[in-house]
């Protein structure tokens, strides 16, 4: 009942949730040579519809864990984090979120930091090293590097050993408004010195969408947002992935 | 109190017939007997205008969703002082974010009935409604959004919230020359914002109305 602004930034309950979330896939897949996980993607202000994909999900035994592509605010005000992160905290499977152009909005990246963790980070699953990046640039508008290589080049350094794989994650892929698009080539190139690149996976476009996005071979898949009641569905086996869509 | 007296000053009250009982002394700028030339009248008139503008209260504030504490002044105007306009500055520490700000308020109060108790030393103000507008201090937020983006990137701003509220008070209403104030009042407020408001209503499952609603607690000092 006490709010002492909508941007107060005091957060009550879980914090910390990606890393929290990321030692139980690591230790729940570590030598799993077949895994799905889903996609979800702005969640934005439909609480009723992201309560029904977890619902959803949960009905289901075959999926391992969940990534959100970002957006889990519209305005970027801190009860809207905390509600998303109860409703996900329903999930029996561990999730983790991305940051979405508008979590950054106010205080948004703030609390976004402190409920979830940071906006770049990364897990391993089997053999397959889940690269998770802040790509809204425009929100950052210079003040910090986005999207970030060092961050990047110290994912490449450190690749895990027992991982042969890569798959990428961001809200926004590179040619959107969001992307700093000067340095989308380096970005791709980046991408494809790490470890057999999969695929990409992001949000924001509020549809779905598989593109073949720089004609070399390395697709990117958009998930709709949650209004259209879609998730994706990714299997990781040791010939590659399969996708599919799922309504509910 | 004479219970049959108490229901019927209550529904007179409520009828805004009587005037609020308290108003025992009025403070007025005092027109000289003759005013002789203009510039006395400008003068006069130049005094009246700016003496209008003082405020007739003060307050203190604790949470509301405009600040940890806030503090501001304003006006109570109307037949019965049932309007009020109230400025307000508020301070919000800044918690898991970068740096504590500043906010502002505007806001406009409606108290319809005021309900005398204790030998009118004491009233009730059953219900209080009314919106105010919240603008917070940082550069974090925007009014329209920079130049950077698209034009109509996002169709809001950040930085001016709308909100609604509802509440009730408690005034004492002091007596005697020596009092400090003319009257103090207690209150309490639930208001909600616009996006908070929306959200409730494209929500029905997730989110209730006590989610939405946030309480805040004040004391008002009537000066005059």
């Amino acid at each position: 009942m006490i709010e002492y602004h909508p941007y107060d930034a005091r957060i009550d309950g879980m914090t910390n949730i990606n890393q929290c979330n990321i030692v139980r896939i690591e230790e729940g897949l570590q030598d799993a040579d077949t895994f799905r996980f889903a996609f979800i993607t702005d969640t934005q202000r439909w609480y009723d519809e992201t309560e029904d994909v977890v619902a959803a999900i949960n009905q289901r035994t075959d999926i391992d864990f969940v990534i959100h592509g970002g957006d889990l605010t519209d305005f970027g005000a801190t009860k809207e984090f905390l509600w998303q992160r109860d409703i996900l905290n329903g999930l029996k499977v561990p999730y983790v979120c991305l940051i979405g152009n508008h979590d950054c909005l106010g205080t948004g990246e703030e609390v976004f930091k402190k409920v979830f963790g940071n906006p770049n980070f990364s897990f391993t699953a089997g053999d397959v090293h889940f690269v998770c990046l802040n790509t809204n640039a425009l929100e950052y508008d210079y003040s910090e590097p986005v999207p970030n290589f060092y961050f990047m080049h110290h994912e490449l350094d450190s690749f895990p050993i027992k991982a042969k794989r890569s798959l990428f994650a961001m809200h926004t892929k590179p040619g959107d408004e969001q992307f700093n698009n000067n340095v989308s080539d380096v970005f791709q190139y980046t991408l494809h010195s790490f470890p057999t690149p999969l695929c990409c996976i992001y949000g924001h476009g509020h549809k779905l969408a598989a593109d073949n996005l720089f004609g070399d071979g390395l697709m990117y898949y958009q998930c709709s947002n949650i209004k259209d009641r879609i998730y994706m569905v990714f299997t990781i086996n040791k010939e590659g992935y399969e996708y599919e869509t799922v309504s509910f | 109190m004479n219970m049959k007296r108490l229901v019927f000053n209550i529904l007179i009250l409520a009828c805004g017939i009587l005037p609020c009982p308290a108003h025992t002394f009025e403070w007025t700028l005092e027109k000289p007997d003759t005013l002789i030339g203009k510039y006395e009248k400008r003068i006069y008139n130049y005094h009246k205008r700016w003496h209008n503008l003082i405020p007739t209260h003060t307050v203190l504030q604790y949470a509301g969703s405009v600040g940890a504490v806030s503090i501001g002044a304003g006006w109570d105007y109307g037949k019965r002082n049932q309007w009020e306009t109230t400025m307000m500055f508020g301070y919000l520490p800044k918690y898991n974010s970068d740096k504590s700000k500043i906010t502002f308020t505007l806001k406009q109060n409606y108290t319809p009935w005021s309900l005398p108790l204790k030998r009118n030393q004491l009233t009730v103000e059953p219900l209080t409604c009314g919106m105010f507008f919240n603008t917070i201090f940082s550069d974090e937020f925007w009014v329209e959004e920079p130049e950077r983006y698209p034009k109509g990137y996002y169709k809001f701003s950040t930085r001016i919230r709308t909100h609604l509220f509802i509440g009730q008070r408690l005034t004492h209403h002091f007596k005697g020359k020596n009092k400090r104030h003319k009257s103090i009042t207690a209150y309490y407020e639930l208001n909600t914002c616009d996006f908070y408001l929306v959200s409730l209503f494209t929500n029905p499952d997730y989110l209730n109305l006590t989610d939405i609603l946030h309480i805040g607690f004040g004391i008002k000092f009537q000066i005059f």
